[in-house]
């Protein structure tokens, strides 16, 4: 009797207890959630999930290569119909795309691409060089239109990151197409850090105070940069005679505001929505055995003073600043 | 005559901070005329207050051999408490408390683990670290927290001609150095980092000394945090990460011994600080490939951590010789 109320007592934690019984499931993994910007991102992800009634578990690596891989593989053996990933970075991925294929389950690389290799797989990604490429562009026809000569700055992030690798070649590239107008005096390495990008700032603005172009490779470092700029006396709304050129990347909310308010000249928006939505797709279109793109690339878009009230509505951190009411 | 040799070697060992510290000056006053600027002079005092005052929290739990790993989080969970707090429309000065108590809570839960349960202190601050930051991404909901202007105009405020930052570092300096030299709490921190067992032979509370320690590096840490916050106005889920290394890497720069025991808040971790942060506005002001700024900066840690490794074999042979003497 024992032993067949035991049975019973099993057979229900086994089965009774499991909500991923039913219908498909995504294993959702995130080296880190310590930006807006993968926040947005994970919760878009959920989102399209829940809309396409698809059941998903979540982990968090907490910028830990090897823990990624682990929560990987513990979504393998509890047999997920399909993996979405945020990596660490280009070369680490590898081993977990090796272990995804083994079990034959689809994966999806979200906003980093992999290095080189043979598995099979499908990245989203935002196209960083030729976002950063447009953003600045549009910042360089504006100080062109001005007539007057520009100093550059670029705030850089970790040099670690693809990313923030290309978005200082798109920047780069950008500037030198305008060798008569803009002049690169200052490259601030940031290690995406808000301390490091205040002490940069403040030191390059003392070293060439006549920067009056700036770009920083994302957005979260606007804190600190117009807290600069405002010791500097040289944060100025747009239109003022001592207004600082000033362009960003990824869309956030702090972006949005600064543009409503009129400082922010031009910022490239990341398109989160388009992204998730294509990562999530993906996974499904591999179950259902259709042929998907290996790199599907968010063109962005670049959001300026002329365009703001018809594509904040693609544009996430607007989103999350008119649900706050722009009081943050 | 050889003792006399190990005297010199250890009075170059002594000095080569300060030398080092010299030699970064001159060689960015040399690239940069620009360097030298009474304005850039304050710029870097500035800049290098808040990593001051946190490497003068870290210097105290170095001297005991100890290790604290958590201040970085204790920055960011309390610069969001406080954020909240200001935001939701919570009076200035009481945030303010809050952001230090706080970093006393953090450094007496520190400690408590460290002594009650007898783990060692990179463990439990390992642990603290990771805590301290999931909490604050938790209450935070890894958002910004853009802080109202008053806060701001802390930062850039003035008291007697004197920006804030500094003042609060002098004062942390001021009574850290004084606590360590000129009281018998202070020669008790350095007893337990030489020889913690002998330190508990003698009759000292090395318990109690202990917890001190980290109670007064939390400490440091909120307001290291604060005067970091006064400045940048915002709050991001990134704020405070490393600082828990670059806080070593001044207190270390400064002369204070990893083995413990040895170490000075002033001149030794100040000028740590100050070095680190003339090295990086040198690096701004000249230009430099950003590739080369974690190769030199590392680089001269790497140099200061090998000349304590030797001073600190110089300093055990001493005492042999003496001994057979």
């Amino acid at each position: 009797m024992k032993i067949k109320a035991f049975a019973v007592f099993v057979l229900v934690i086994f089965t009774g207890c499991n909500p991923e019984k039913d219908g498909l499931t995504i294993g959702i993994s995130f080296e880190t959630l310590q930006t807006e910007y993968w926040v947005a991102s994970i919760e878009a992800i959920k989102a399209e999930c829940k809309k396409n009634n698809i059941n998903y578990l979540e982990a968090v690596a907490n910028s830990d290569a090897n823990r990624q891989f682990e929560q990987v593989n513990n979504f393998i053996s509890r047999g997920v119909d399909g993996i979405v990933i945020a990596p660490k970075d280009a070369h680490t991925i590898i081993p977990i795309i090796k272990a995804a294929n083994r079990a034959n389950i689809p994966i999806a690389i979200y906003n980093r691409l992999p290095a080189k290799n043979k598995g099979t797989f499908t990245t989203v990604v935002a196209d960083n060089y030729e976002i950063t490429r447009s953003t600045v562009r549009f910042m360089c026809d504006q100080a062109k239109a001005t007539g007057k000569k520009y100093k550059a700055m670029i705030l850089i992030g970790d040099l670690g990151d693809i990313n923030a690798v290309n978005r200082r070649k798109g920047f780069n590239d950008a500037i030198a197409e305008y060798p008569d107008v803009i002049e690169l005096v200052a490259e601030v390495p940031t290690e995406w850090n808000q301390e490091k990008a205040l002490a940069g700032v403040t030191n390059a603005l003392q070293a060439q105070p006549d920067i009056n172009f700036i770009f920083t490779s994302s957005d979260f470092l606007f804190p600190s940069l117009v807290s600069a700029l405002k010791n500097a006396g040289k944060y100025h709304i747009i239109g003022h005679e001592k207004h600082v050129l000033l362009g960003g990347f990824d869309g956030d909310a702090t972006a949005y505001k600064m543009l409503v308010d009129g400082y922010l000249d031009a910022d490239g928006v990341q398109d989160v929505y388009y992204e998730c939505t294509a990562a999530v797709q993906s996974i499904i279109k591999r179950i259902n055995g259709e042929q998907v793109e290996d790199i599907i690339v968010d063109p962005g878009f670049v959001i300026h003073q002329d365009n703001l009230k018809t594509m904040s509505k693609k544009m996430w951190g607007a989103n999350i600043a008119l649900k706050e009411g722009l009081n943050n | 005559m050889r003792m006399s040799l190990n005297k010199i070697i250890q009075r170059l060992l002594e000095y080569a901070t300060i030398g080092l510290f010299i030699l970064i000056l001159a060689t960015f006053g040399l690239l940069s005329p620009q360097f030298f600027t009474l304005q850039n002079l304050i710029n870097v005092l500035i800049q290098a207050s808040s990593l001051a005052i946190i490497a003068t929290g870290m210097t105290f739990v170095l001297l005991t051999a100890g290790i604290d790993l958590s201040v970085g989080s204790v920055m960011f969970l309390a610069g969001v408490i406080s954020g909240k707090m200001v935001v939701s429309g919570a009076p200035l000065w009481l945030a303010c408390i809050i952001v230090l108590i706080t970093g006393i809570v953090y450094g007496f839960m520190n400690a408590f683990f460290i002594y009650r349960f007898k783990i060692i202190p990179f463990i439990v601050t390992l642990a603290t670290f990771y805590m301290g930051r999931g909490l604050g991404l938790y209450l935070s909901d890894t958002r910004a927290i853009n802080l109202p202007e008053p806060f701001l105009q802390i930062g850039s405020a003035k008291f007697l001609g004197v920006p804030f930052p500094n003042v609060n570092m002098v004062l942390v300096v001021a009574i850290a150095h004084i606590f360590l030299t000129k009281t018998a709490f202070g020669r008790q921190i350095y007893a337990v980092g030489n020889n913690a067992d002998k330190a508990r032979k003698a009759g000292l509370p090395v318990n109690n000394i202990l917890l001190s320690v980290y109670l007064i590096c939390g400490f440091c840490a909120a307001t290291g945090g604060l005067v970091a916050i006064a400045q940048l106005g915002a709050i991001s889920p990134t704020f405070g990460i490393q600082s828990e290394f670059m806080a070593i890497a001044a207190a270390v720069l400064g002369g204070t011994s990893l083995f413990g025991g040895k170490g000075k808040v002033f001149p030794g971790t100040v000028v740590g600080a100050i070095m680190i942060q003339a090295l990086q506005s040198g690096l701004v002001m000249v230009n430099a490939d950003p590739y080369l700024y974690p190769l030199i900066t590392g680089g001269v840690i790497f140099l200061i951590v090998l000349i304590d490794s030797i001073r600190h074999k110089e300093r055990i042979k001493h005492r042999r010789l003496k001994v057979t003497v």
